[in-house]
């Protein structure tokens, strides 16, 4: 028996298997450019709805970014931004029908776990520089060096645990929901596929945060407009 | 569970594109255009606040300008209350002087009018005590009304100029006499005899009764009077008490 988890290539580019979750994330892709590139062609100093609801989603991150970091967020705008509306719009994508979320399969959550995890070490090493960077891991003492490295691998899988696990166990829900009920039955559990992919983004966006900030901390100089205290934010 | 690399590497590429694409065409542009928004705005509450200081300048030198203007008001009204005040002192000045001046007026009309009625008062009584006095002496007995005066009368007629009296010792007819009553045959020939030895001839007379004469006799010729009456005398005493001032 084939395990479900498994992802058979729809197409090969050569030696190079196009699987499903590819295809989807190329379309997630080609729609968030595309919606992108199309609203802000014109945007005015007077702004329209959708030029405000963007700003207001921008100066969300922003605002995300500064009070848990407490630095400029514009050097991280772009990252944790991008993760987060990519990872919403994954979780997002089963509401189509016949699709499933590329975070519901481990490759795409593994992949964003690497990124975050490469960003954080780079990161770190830009604001304290190497040795600063690697200093840290022997803090509070050089015992704790073996339990710092692990930690910094065992976080980026729980990254990964966990996002898998909530988008892949709300898809398999559904899908079983729906081989045993009925068309409509499932239509609850969708929308509560809904929050928890907006959570899940959520959390995998302020975690993501958070590990920046903590290798960037005290080699960076605090935000100008720093309103709230570092958030401690722990995932469910 | 396995993992498919190629599906990893593939959406670890497919991340990187899409945070490079919404880094390029939405994130940048739109905090782009917040930042210029927000520096319009700042440039707009930076010209305001300019407008604003400007408008607090012209408001400042307005205060100044009406700080000026009051206080040229105040100088031209201290001025003009100077000025009122100099027309005032003045006309109050014109004034007293003209009042003084009609008080002073007032008082010479007034000392001139006590005068002329102390003066008409004194002739009143003057007229008064002459009257009592003619009244007083009209009660002289009869025998001293002429007698006693007929030897003055005399004597006056010997006082007289010698042109008069030679006029008067020529003249024919008889000499005209004045009496306060009819002469007693003794009184007459006393008087002739008197007035013989003065004027050198024998003399008549011709008496006249005047009863106002009071006493004493009045000698009238042509070219003189001789007076020795009590009523010349009283005429006389009037005439000093009613002389002012000569």
């Amino acid at each position: 028996m084939q395990s479900p988890l498994a992802i058979e290539p729809l197409f090969h580019l050569g030696p190079v298997p196009v699987t499903e979750p590819v295809v989807v994330t190329w379309g997630i892709l080609l729609a968030l450019g595309g919606g992108a590139f199309l609203a802000t062609r014109h945007l005015k100093l007077v702004p329209g709805r959708g030029q405000a609801l963007l700003e207001a989603v921008v100066s969300t991150i922003d605002s995300q970014i500064r009070d848990t970091m407490q630095v400029d967020p514009a050097p991280y705008r772009a990252l944790i931004g991008g993760i987060f509306l990519f990872v919403l719009t994954a979780n997002w994508v089963s509401l189509i029908p016949g699709l499933e979320p590329p975070t519901a399969h481990v490759e795409t959550d593994a992949a964003l776990a690497l990124i975050v995890f490469v960003a954080t070490i780079g990161y770190g090493i830009k604001a304290r520089g190497l040795a600063g960077y690697l200093k840290t891991f022997a803090e509070p003492t050089w015992v704790m060096i073996p339990l710092n490295v692990v930690e910094q691998i065992t976080r980026t899988f729980s990254l990964v645990v966990r996002l898998f696990g909530n988008i892949m166990s709300g898809v398999f829900v559904i899908g079983i929901i729906l081989s045993l009920a009925g068309l409509l039955v499932p239509i609850p559990l969708m929308a509560l596929d809904l929050l928890t992919g907006a959570v899940q983004a959520y959390i995998f966006a302020v975690l993501a945060t958070v590990f920046i900030g903590a290798a960037v901390s005290e080699g960076e100089a605090p935000a100008p407009q720093a309103p709230a205290p570092p958030q401690k934010t722990e995932a469910p | 569970m396995t993992i498919d690399w190629w599906t990893l590497a593939l959406q670890a590429i497919n991340v990187l594109v899409l945070l490079f694409i919404l880094s390029r065409f939405l994130f940048r542009p739109v905090v782009a255009m917040m930042a210029e928004r927000q520096a319009a705005a700042t440039r707009d509450l930076d010209a305001a606040r300019a407008a604003r200081k400007a408008a607090e300048a012209e408001q400042a030198k307005a205060k100044t300008e009406a700080a000026a203007i009051a206080a040229a008001r105040k100088d031209k009204l201290d001025a003009a209350a100077t000025d009122a005040e100099a027309q005032k002192k003045a006309l109050l000045a014109a004034a007293r002087a003209e009042v003084e001046a009609l008080r002073k007026g007032a008082e010479a009309e007034i000392s001139a009018a006590r005068a002329t009625a102390e003066r008409e008062d004194a002739d009143r009584a003057s007229h008064l005590a002459v009257d009592i006095a003619a009244r007083l002496l009209t009660r002289v007995p009869a025998e001293a009304q002429v007698f006693p005066f007929i030897g003055d009368l005399a004597d006056g007629v010997a006082a007289l100029p010698e042109a008069s009296r030679t006029t008067l010792a020529a003249a024919e007819g008889p000499l005209a006499l004045k009496a306060p009553r009819a002469l007693t045959e003794a009184e007459a020939d006393a008087c002739r005899t008197k007035l013989a030895a003065v004027l050198g001839r024998p003399v008549t007379l011709a008496v006249e009764v005047v009863p106002e004469l009071i006493a004493g006799l009045e000698l009238d010729a042509p070219h003189a009077v001789v007076r020795n009456t009590f009523r010349a005398d009283l005429d006389r005493i009037l005439k000093e008490l009613t002389r002012h001032g000569a």
